[in-house]
């Protein structure tokens, strides 16, 4: 009987974090209007003693998942996909303390930031989102991120892979120095790029180890690396 | 005043094709000054449009395409840097209340008066060209007023709050568009690229459905709306077609040969040569073969104008722009001769 209530929860909060639903309060989306979103199903799975690891791998990386797959088949688009990000959020907020106690392993460490001269934010925030939600640990290091930031991250969490984002064709240049004094200083370091102007081309270009057209494609080169 | 009517029929029926490719930065590089320079001095700004006139056979001009100008007029605090376009430091308004309070702006902020000075002085001499203003779309603007990702989670949230700010930006970019209508520019090329990032039908409830009513008031014999969507990857095309915008322009992420195909005859359809990764990265031969392949494909559609997919960033080599040119040259002088071999085989006794 527990282990259908626990079976149906985790089927609830895995479709909860797909369709964006935060928590109770939240209007979005309109057919889940007044149910329970990610905040108080994640809540529950806690409590009813569902291990915080299996919260993680059962409902959030599978919807996650879903989620990225349905972006890059043009089946929802970023509004949908940030409502997915916050209701991962929500459930990721309760499962917390079990990343501080080292009861939840992640997959590895993805340092991620907006190029030095650049201020836009919102497909570094797509690909942290999806990344966090496929099991990784995110550094989020924001917009206007210049090498010696990357590399003094990385310093602190060695084998971490780093991501540089740009949407300005201004900007996009400066990838090449970050690329270069981050591979000076830790050679083995994997750095992949992304962002409106960037490509296959300039990727090569710069010395980069991979480019990636959306954010599944990050998840998909982060996973084969772990597997 | 051009009838712009007329202007639009002639391409229609012309087997030529023309270009206008958007390159206000080249021209700006061309006279020596910066992009600070000329976001700030209508004058220079100007010179910047009259030397691309005066050195490439463009078919009509456009002013710069600064996404920030309109925020900075609701009062977005904007950092200028030497060489890069202005950028928006943080949000003007968080939330509903915010939104409420907020007034749409008049036309006194000088930088928006040296822009319609550059559009003035544009126009009086390039007379035999049409001058179309760069402006930002609403949902563009609202994003920079807003945020973008707030914007995009308001659309799912608060859709009441996106609708009143849509409001007051659609508000202020009419009375804009009217002054350079004042002017006497041709046109409008309205920037719209964040529309892009959303489904057709939340295009058509957030875009769309403003753009259209900006079209109603402005779109005329002497007025067109040239509506850039350069987000757009085949997603929003029909909430695009549904403005009732007489030109369309496209992005390099676009199928431009698929897009004629769903569009109109009657629409012109602009694109959509990649501006980074043809225009500025490849070498010129890469790029004359790039051109003529588009123009090869799209030979048989008569509504298609050659444009970049955007705004040429700074630093385009001017060989590469020189290719540009270069391929549509060759590809109208083969129209011609097509053209005449086939007159001469009909009068021609046989």
């Amino acid at each position: 009987m527990k282990m259908n209530y626990m079976a149906d929860l985790l089927v609830k909060l895995s479709e909860a974090v797909e369709l964006g639903k935060v928590d109770a309060k939240s209007p979005f989306p309109p057919q889940l209007r007044g149910m329970e979103g990610a905040s108080e199903l994640t809540a529950r799975l806690l409590v009813s003693g569902y291990r915080p690891q299996q919260i993680l791998e059962d409902a959030l990386v599978p919807a996650m998942d879903r989620v990225g797959r349905m972006f890059s088949e043009n089946k929802i688009y970023v509004p949908q996909m940030l409502m997915s990000a916050k209701a991962m959020g929500a459930s990721m907020f309760q499962l917390k303390p079990f990343f501080t106690s080292g009861e939840i392993k992640t997959r590895g460490i993805f340092i991620i930031g907006t190029v030095k001269g650049d201020l836009h934010d919102i497909g570094k925030n797509l690909v942290a989102m999806m990344v966090e939600g496929s099991g990784w640990t995110v550094i989020d290091l924001g917009v206007d991120v210049h090498s010696a930031r990357f590399i003094e991250k990385l310093q602190e969490h060695p084998g971490a892979v780093i991501g540089l984002s740009a949407l300005l064709t201004t900007t996009m240049m400066n990838m090449k120095e970050i690329v270069v004094d981050i591979k000076d200083v830790m050679p083995g370091t994997k750095v992949l790029v992304g962002g409106a102007p960037v490509n296959q081309d300039f990727c090569m270009k710069i010395g980069a180890d991979f480019y990636a057209s959306d954010p599944q494609g990050v998840v998909g080169y982060l996973n084969q690396l772990t597997t | 005043m051009i009838d712009m009517n007329h202007w639009c029929n002639q391409q229609l029926q012309s087997k030529q094709r023309i270009a206008i490719p958007i390159m206000t930065h080249p021209g700006i590089e061309m006279t020596g000054y910066r992009i600070i320079d000329a976001v700030q001095n209508g004058r220079i700004h100007a010179e910047a449009i009259r030397k691309i006139s005066a050195v490439y056979p463009v078919a009509a001009s456009t002013t710069m395409m600064d996404l920030t100008l309109e925020a900075e007029a609701f009062g977005c605090k904007i950092e200028f840097q030497p060489d890069e376009m202005p950028h928006i430091l943080g949000r003007l308004v968080t939330n509903a209340e915010d939104v409420g309070n907020l007034k749409v702006p008049g036309l006194g902020l000088p930088r928006l008066q040296q822009f319609c000075e550059a559009s003035k002085i544009a126009i009086a001499h390039l007379s035999d060209k049409p001058v179309f203003g760069g402006v930002v779309g609403p949902f563009s603007l609202a994003s920079r007023l807003y945020d973008m990702s707030e914007l995009m989670v308001a659309c799912c949230t608060e859709p009441e709050t996106v609708a009143c700010l849509l409001e007051k930006c659609t508000e202020f970019i009419l009375n804009y568009c009217q002054e350079l209508k004042k002017i006497g520019c041709n046109g409008v090329i309205m920037a719209e690229p964040a529309a892009g990032l959303l489904s057709n039908e939340d295009c058509e409830v957030f875009s769309s459905t403003y753009v259209k009513r900006l079209v109603e008031n402005l779109q005329d014999k002497g007025f067109l709306v040239i509506l850039h969507n350069c987000g757009n990857h085949g997603n929003c095309t029909r909430a695009m077609l549904n403005t009732g915008a007489k030109v369309l322009h496209f992005g390099n992420s676009i199928d431009i040969v698929k897009t004629l195909e769903m569009c109109p005859e009657d629409i012109l359809i602009m694109g959509n040569i990649d501006p980074v990764g043809i225009m500025k990265m490849k070498p010129a031969q890469e790029v004359r073969d790039c051109v003529s392949e588009v123009l090869r494909a799209t030979s048989t559609f008569r509504n298609f104008i050659l444009s970049t997919g955007c705004d040429l960033p700074t630093h385009v080599p001017l060989k590469n722009i020189d290719a540009f040119f270069d391929a549509l040259r060759v590809y109208n002088q083969d129209v011609i001769i097509k053209e005449e071999s086939l007159f001469l085989k009909n009068v021609l006794p046989q």
